[in-house]
This record gives C-alpha cells, structure tokens and sequence, in this order.
C-alpha cells in the first residue's frame, strides 16, 4: 500500500469517526493557537520595544557620561582632567574615522521671557545635530545649523509645549524673546514628539517623550559664551556612520578622550548594549511563554497519543483482518502513523487560524502589543506536524507489532 | 503437492508450563481438494490451519506451500504470501465494518501494490455479482444479513485469486439453511478446480469435503476419504 493509499485511507477513517477525530484535534488546534498567540506577543514586545529606541533616535548612537568618582578618592590624574568638554566633541568629530556626528549638550535652567510673561525653562545648548534632531524635524522654521554654532548666534528653537506657553496661537518664527535678559531670534519650533507604551501599565497614559517637548535649544557656542563658566558638557552623544560601525566607534572615542583626559573617567554606553540588557531581561519572560507554549502542545500530543492507543484497542481485529489479508506490519505502522499527521495537519490548520483569531482579541480588547509574522504561524504549524509524529509513532508501532493470530482472536 | 508438511511441532511458552499444541503433523494436500481438517476443540486444529495460512510459524517441522518452503519466511514475506497465495473465510467474517461492500472485497487488492483503483472496483464487483450481492455494493457489513456477509467474505478471500482457500468454521454463526447455502458455494468452487481447506469440528460439515484428516491431541489420527 502506497502513502497515497494510506493517506486516503485516513482521511476516510477520520470521517467515519467524526467523535474521535474531534477530540483528538481539539488537543492540537489549542496546543497550536496557544503557540501562535504567545509567539505572536512575544514580538509584539520585541517590535514595540525596537520601536521605542527607534523613536528615541536610531541604535547607531553612543552615550558618554562623566564616571562618578569620589573627590576624596580622585587620583592626580583624575583630579587634573577636565572632563567631558565642548572642546573633546570637537576632538571626536575630527578624529575618529567612524564617526557620523557628534551631539553635545549643556543644560541650564533660564528665565526666558516674552512680552510681560517669564518662565523658568530647560535651555539644552547643541548643535544642529541634536540626538534627535534626525527623528524631530522642526514643525515651522528650522533648526540650529552649524553655521550658527560657529558665529556663537543668538538664536533658539522652541519646543512646541512652551511655544505655545509662551506665544499661543500667535506666529513664534521671527520674534525675539529674551533668554536671562539677552535678546534671542527664534527660529523655529519643534514638532511634537510622542510615544504611548500600549496596554494599561502604570503610566501608559503618559506621553514618554513630553521632556522633548519641554526644552529649548540654543547654539553650544552661545550657551558656553553667555550662560556657562566652562565649556563642561552635561552630556554627550556621538552617532557612527551605521550599526555595524558602533563597535569600532567605541573603541575610537575612548582612545581620544584617554589621550586628552589622561585617564578614563568616562563611561561609553551604546544603545545597543541597552537593547541587549533589555532583551536579557526579557529571557526569563520568554522561558516562561515557551513553557507555556511546550506544555499545550504536549498536552496535545498526549491526547493524540491517548486517543490513537484506545482506538487501537478498539480496531485490533481490524488489524488482525488487515494482516491476514495480506498488510505487513509496515502498511499497518503507516495507516496509524498517517492517520496522526493528518489529524494533526488539520487539527495544526485549524489552529493557526483560532490562533490568529485569539491573538486579533488580545490586541484589541487587552489592549497589548502583538505582531503575528508568517515565521510564527509556520514554527506553529511544523510544531504541530512534529507532535502528530513524534505521538503518533508509538501507537502506530504498537499497531504494527501486533501478531495477527492474537489480533483476530480479539474480543 | 500444493501443501505439504513434515514433523509441525508449535509450542506456546506460557511462563511455568509449555503447551505443545502441535506435536509432529505430517500430510499433504493435493492442488484442486477438497479436504476438511476436524478435531475437538483444544485438538490444535485452529494452530494448524493458523500455520497453513502463513498467520503463525511452526516451531519446528517444514510447511512448503505452492513448492516454496516457507517455515522460516520474514513476516514481511508471510504478509506477501497471505496476500497472494491464501484466502481465508472467518467464522465470524471479519469484514471491516466502517467501509462499504465492495471497499472490504477490493482489500487485499489494495494491498497487492500494483493494481489500479477501478480494476480493482471491477474485480470485486464481478466476483460479488457471481456471489448474488451486485445489488449491495454500496452497503455496510452491519446491513446485510449474515449469509450475504460470509459471502461477501468468500469474495474478499478470492479477490486475488489464491492458490488455496482456507475456511475456519465457515458455518458456525449461520443458521442451518443459509450454512447449507455457503457449503453450496464452497462445493461449486471446488468443482470449478479450487482447492479448499475447511477447519470444522461439525462432521455434518465436514462429509462435504472429499477427504477428512483427524487431528487429536496436536497429532494426525486418521483420515477419511469419501
């Protein structure tokens, strides 16, 4: 008998014993919806979390920070550098190869007025390559430009929060305001910037990304001339030419700034490194789904193993007939085993199609992040064809194994 | 000789005790007889006609059937000569009950390997018309009478047109006249040149055939030949 036989043959069993079937499939179609839902929020955490770095501008950056030492503790060579300046991003930005640009920042707490209304605001003084200046394009006007930078202007861009603090609906782009009694030109105001994490945590109500709406920006140029004593940075990001350069970059940055400062007190993170920290975080969450996952497809598994032994011992007389007239114990292991892929490979069907239902749900009524990928639905479905065999080769084994004289004398 | 076999000996090893059901049977059986194997029950009549039909091996002893000697075949070749060379007729017919009339006759058809689906339709078809039943093809075992199921069983076991025919207890779950009517059709086949082997403990049934071996206490008693 040929595996087109066979196959025939099971589909025909199946349909005459529709009960049987059911319940057999019933184990797969959930083993293998429960497969699909928690794959499919698993990415979605992935894709919303990538999408959140991607917002907070790309994953080709680096962060370098000032390393907190203990002023009793400093070594000479601690206490004679000068820490991260102005003057040590320029040094970057002209001598390591891999670098796209570089972002410094310095943040002070001015008074800014317009009219007879004064506010205490972030002032960030950069470049025209602020962070996020890429991701956050001006709404109207433009940008900080290097030319400003190097020509120390007395010009700001305003985020949008307190653009309309400060001017409401009237026309910002043109007017001067006054930033601690020095007249500054605006020049444009930022768009909006915004994320909301899905679902209902603590906070997610929250636009994460309102601090960019709150700032100011001025020229780095101007905000060390005017408001600032040293050129000392608060903070410092330099981006490479793309992700795969970040490794080489790093290495780059810390051997100018080790040269210049004299000693490494500086800490380089890339953004990266915080997505991998994150995704390890994760890895006890994923053991967990996949646990899940493994146990509803075993259960499958061990009802399809169930149900093929008793229908077994229901069918060995029509095994004993099948051997006598002639099937060898090979025609009779693979009606068995067939009979369980096709089970399976419909039950498998019928469940990628509740799962991608369940997960429709998940999103819609809990309101959580979830990305089903055609990679989800076919590790779901082969899982389930392996299951079909690998509980169905037992049974099916056993039904082979039977001695014909015994099986026909059955009750 | 169609049949022959020397010193059969099987035992059943059951733990404490081993059963000797056959103790040393030597006969034969001529291609185109018509012979009834007969003995009490416990005589070891159902071993024998097991081991006639390639379903069990001998412990010891030679079995060759059609000229090849089979007694220490593979199950796999015992399944093939099952299939090519034996049919067997049950006392309780044995038809698959989920699958129609002419599906359990086209069965060993479908194990043979190499005929296709509507040649096998047509073989079951003719040979279930010849039995009287082209009007239940379509029908299942469990609706038809029990004379039209042993027929329909007589037409599975010549489907492949087997050397031998092997009947156990034919008759036994009929009633008297549809018991006569399926005697009837072993006695036409064996006039139309079939060689058949009829296992019976009912010597009413076993004068039809031409010649009767005894068998008592997993031995050859005696033999009768009408």
């Amino acid at each position: 008998m040929n595996i087109l036989e066979s196959l025939q043959a099971g589909f025909r069993d199946m349909a005459s014993h529709k009960g049987r079937a059911t319940i057999t499939m019933i184990g797969v179609v959930l083993g293998v919806a429960s497969v699909v839902a928690v794959l499919a929020l698993m990415r979605g955490g992935e894709e919303q979390s990538l999408a959140f770095w991607e917002e907070l501008g790309g994953l080709r950056e680096l962060r370098i920070t000032n390393t907190r030492i203990d002023r009793l503790m400093m070594s000479a060579a601690e206490k004679a550098s000068e820490r991260l300046t102005y003057r040590d991003a320029i040094a970057i930005r002209e001598e390591c190869p891999s670098v796209s640009y570089v972002d410094p920042e310095i943040t002070r707490w001015l008074n800014v007025s317009y009219g007879d209304l004064t506010y205490r605001m972030k002032v960030l003084g950069t470049t025209g390559h602020y962070p996020y200046a890429d991701d956050m394009p001006v709404e109207e006007g433009r940008f900080l430009c290097d030319k400003d930078v190097e020509t120390h202007a007395n010009v700001v861009a305003m985020g949008p929060t307190f653009k309309e603090d400060l001017f409401g609906e009237e026309e910002a782009i043109g007017k001067t305001i006054l930033i601690e009694g020095v007249p500054f030109r605006v020049i444009g105001v930022m768009e909006r910037k915004e994320f909301y994490f899905e679902g209902d945590g603590p906070g997610n109500d929250r636009n994460v990304l309102e601090w960019f709406n709150r700032s100011h920006y001025i020229p780095i140029s101007t905000m060390v001339k005017r408001f600032s004593i040293t050129d000392r940075l608060d903070g410092l990001e330099v981006a490479a030419r793309t992700v795969e350069d970040v490794p080489a970059l790093t290495e780059q940055v810390r051997t100018v700034l080790t040269r210049r400062h004299g000693v490494e007190d500086f800490n380089i993170d890339a953004k990266t490194d915080r997505i991998e920290q994150q995704a390890e975080q994760m890895v006890f969450f994923n053991i967990v789904f996949w646990a899940i996952a493994f146990v509803s497809l075993f259960v499958g598994g061990v009802v399809i193993a169930n149900i093929m032994l008793a229908s077994i011992t229901e069918r060995v007389r029509e095994i004993g007939v099948r051997k006598a007239i002639g099937g060898s114990d090979r025609d009779v292991f693979l009606q068995f085993l067939v009979e369980a892929i096709v089970v399976t490979v419909l039950g498998g069907a019928v469940g990628l199609l509740l799962g991608i239902g369940m997960v429709g749900a998940i999103d819609r009524f809990l309101d959580m992040p979830t990305a089903v990928a055609p990679s989800i639905l076919l590790v779901a479905f082969l899982c389930a064809v392996g299951v079909g065999l690998v509980f169905g080769i037992f049974p099916a084994i056993r039904a082979a194994r039977l001695s014909p004289v015994e099986a026909l004398r059955y009750e | 000789m169609l049949i022959e076999t020397r010193d059969l000996t099987k035992s059943y090893d059951l733990g404490a005790v081993q059963v000797d059901a056959l103790r040393g049977v030597t006969f034969g059986i001529d291609e185109g007889e018509y012979v009834a194997i007969m003995g009490p029950s416990g005589s070891g009549k159902s071993t024998l006609m097991h081991i006639l039909g390639c379903l069990d091996t001998p412990t010891s002893g030679r079995y060759s059937l059609d000229g090849s000697e089979v007694s220490g075949l593979k199950p796999r070749e015992l399944a093939r000569i099952r299939n090519k060379k034996i049919g067997f007729v049950f006392q309780n017919f044995n038809l698959l009950p989920r699958i129609d009339l002419v599906s359990n006759v086209a069965l060993p058809l479908v194990y043979h390997g190499s005929i296709s689906r509507s040649e096998r339709f047509d073989r079951s078809k003719k040979l279930l018309d010849s039995l009287g039943l082209g009007h239940r093809l379509g029908h299942r075992p469990n609706e038809l009478s029990g004379g039209e199921r042993q027929r329909a069983a007589i037409a599975r076991a010549l489907v492949n047109e087997p050397a031998i025919l092997l009947a156990d207890e034919p008759t036994g779950n009929l009633d008297q006249r549809t018991g006569r009517e399926i005697m009837t059709i072993l006695g036409d086949l064996h006039s139309g040149g079939r060689t058949i082997v009829i296992v019976t403990h009912d010597a009413g049934i076993a004068e039809q055939a031409r010649r009767t071996v005894h068998i008592e206490d997993g031995r050859v008693a005696r033999e009768t030949v009408v």
